[in-house]
């Protein structure tokens, strides 16, 4: 194995790696200090906490088709940190940012619920990819700005979204620098067929809160293939509630009681309610019987079906 | 009283399982219009200074 000298010598001394991670941060700070930035970025923060686009004049600009400040911003990103890294080629850029060989993403500016990213997708690489067989729907809000490379895609509108299979009504579209998509998330996705040269977009994206999950459905058939949580925050509290439940920490049962009886993702509670149970039979079944007995809950048909049969193996719950 | 112990594992799920935030089936798909992406991400070093305060990430 070869490991480069300027590698092997940061094993013993890693003071220079952390004078350029500093470099790249004073210049990033320095880039969205600037006047033109630092209004976007203050817009980014408006928007999450839940202006109109339209009252956010900067960020707003930034989707208008064949306005120059969408290039001044991602011109003014590259020049900065491409500059950094040319005089400090083992620092990471500080921003979120994520790369395989075909998606490319890199987070400009993030509050709240809202990202406001650079995205580049490789055609060649793309192109060896089996093609997608599903679309993805998340509560949300999208709008993407083209700035080069072109695309086929297929814009799907889920025109029946109760019931299953929904109803999915496919298009082709084109995708050329200077287009403007944006798209109801929750009913309109985009899936890429063909990708000519380097796709390079800007991308803002607003999730709703506690608007239900992202599903995932087959593009054939309208089946639901999978659903995932719409919120980070979700899957965070479900590995804490399992982390806790196999801990044995019961002190943890009046919180889970609490988040099973909170209006909220029906995942997330019914994940509170099971380890509230093992944790705290008492305490458990005194909340699974309250779901059970409100019939306005979501909850309330699957928790009486788990009450009736606790109660048939455990005929001494029913004297609590 | 002697309540029963219960087992969790002996707890139904509900009928349509929710997988955690960003998780997909046709993982081939390119998300390129969804930042719901799970990236499990490795550091050999800090990228951020310690006690920066620009909210740069």
């Amino acid at each position: 194995m070869q490991i480069h000298p300027e590698l092997q010598a940061l094993r013993n001394d890693d003071a220079p790696q952390r004078r350029a991670q500093q470099a790249l941060h004073d210049a990033m700070v320095a880039w969205r200090a600037a006047p033109a930035v630092a209004a976007i970025v203050d817009d980014v923060a408006r928007f999450a906490e839940g202006a109109e686009l339209a009252e956010c004049l900067a960020l707003a600009r930034l989707f208008v088709a064949g306005d120059a400040s969408v290039l001044d911003l991602v011109h003014g990103f590259t020049a900065v940190g491409a500059g950094a890294l040319m005089a400090h080629p083992l620092a990471h850029l500080p921003q979120r940012h994520y790369h395989d060989q075909v998606l490319s993403t890199l987070v400009l500016a993030r509050a709240g619920q809202v990202t406001l990213s650079l995205a580049v997708v490789d055609g060649d690489s793309f192109a060896r990819l089996p093609p997608a067989r599903t679309a993805s729907f998340w509560p949300g809000e999208a709008w993407e700005h083209v700035l080069a490379g072109r695309a086929q895609v297929e814009i799907v509108q889920n025109v029946e979204p109760r019931g299953l299979p929904v109803q999915l009504r496919r298009e082709p579209a084109e995708m050329r620098p200077g287009d403007v998509f944006v798209r109801h998330a929750a009913r309109e996705a985009a899936v890429l067929r063909k990708v000519a040269g380097c796709l390079v977009s800007l991308q803002l994206q607003r999730r709703h809160v506690d608007a239900g999950p992202a599903r995932e459905y087959d593009l054939a058939t309208g089946a639901l293939v999978h659903q995932s949580a719409g919120d980070p925050r979700d899957s965070r509290m479900e590995l804490s509630l399992a982390v806790l439940g196999r801990m044995g920490r019961s002190d943890a049962a009046p919180l889970m009681a609490s988040i099973a009886r909170e209006p909220g993702s029906e995942s997330l509670r019914w994940q509170a309610l099971r380890e509230c149970l093992a944790l705290d039979t008492r305490t458990g079944f005194a909340t699974l019987s309250v779901i059970a007995g409100d019939p306005r809950d979501v909850l309330s048909a699957p928790a009486g079906v788990l009450r009736a049969q606790l109660v048939e193996a455990h005929p001494q719950l029913l004297e609590l | 009283m002697n309540l029963p112990k219960i087992d969790v594992s002996s707890l139904p799920d509900l009928d349509t399982l929710t997988g955690v935030f960003g998780s997909l089936v046709d993982a081939a798909k390119v998300q390129s219009s969804n930042d719901t992406i799970i990236v499990m991400m490795t550091f050999l070093y800090d990228i951020y200074p310690p006690n920066p305060g620009s909210g740069l990430i």
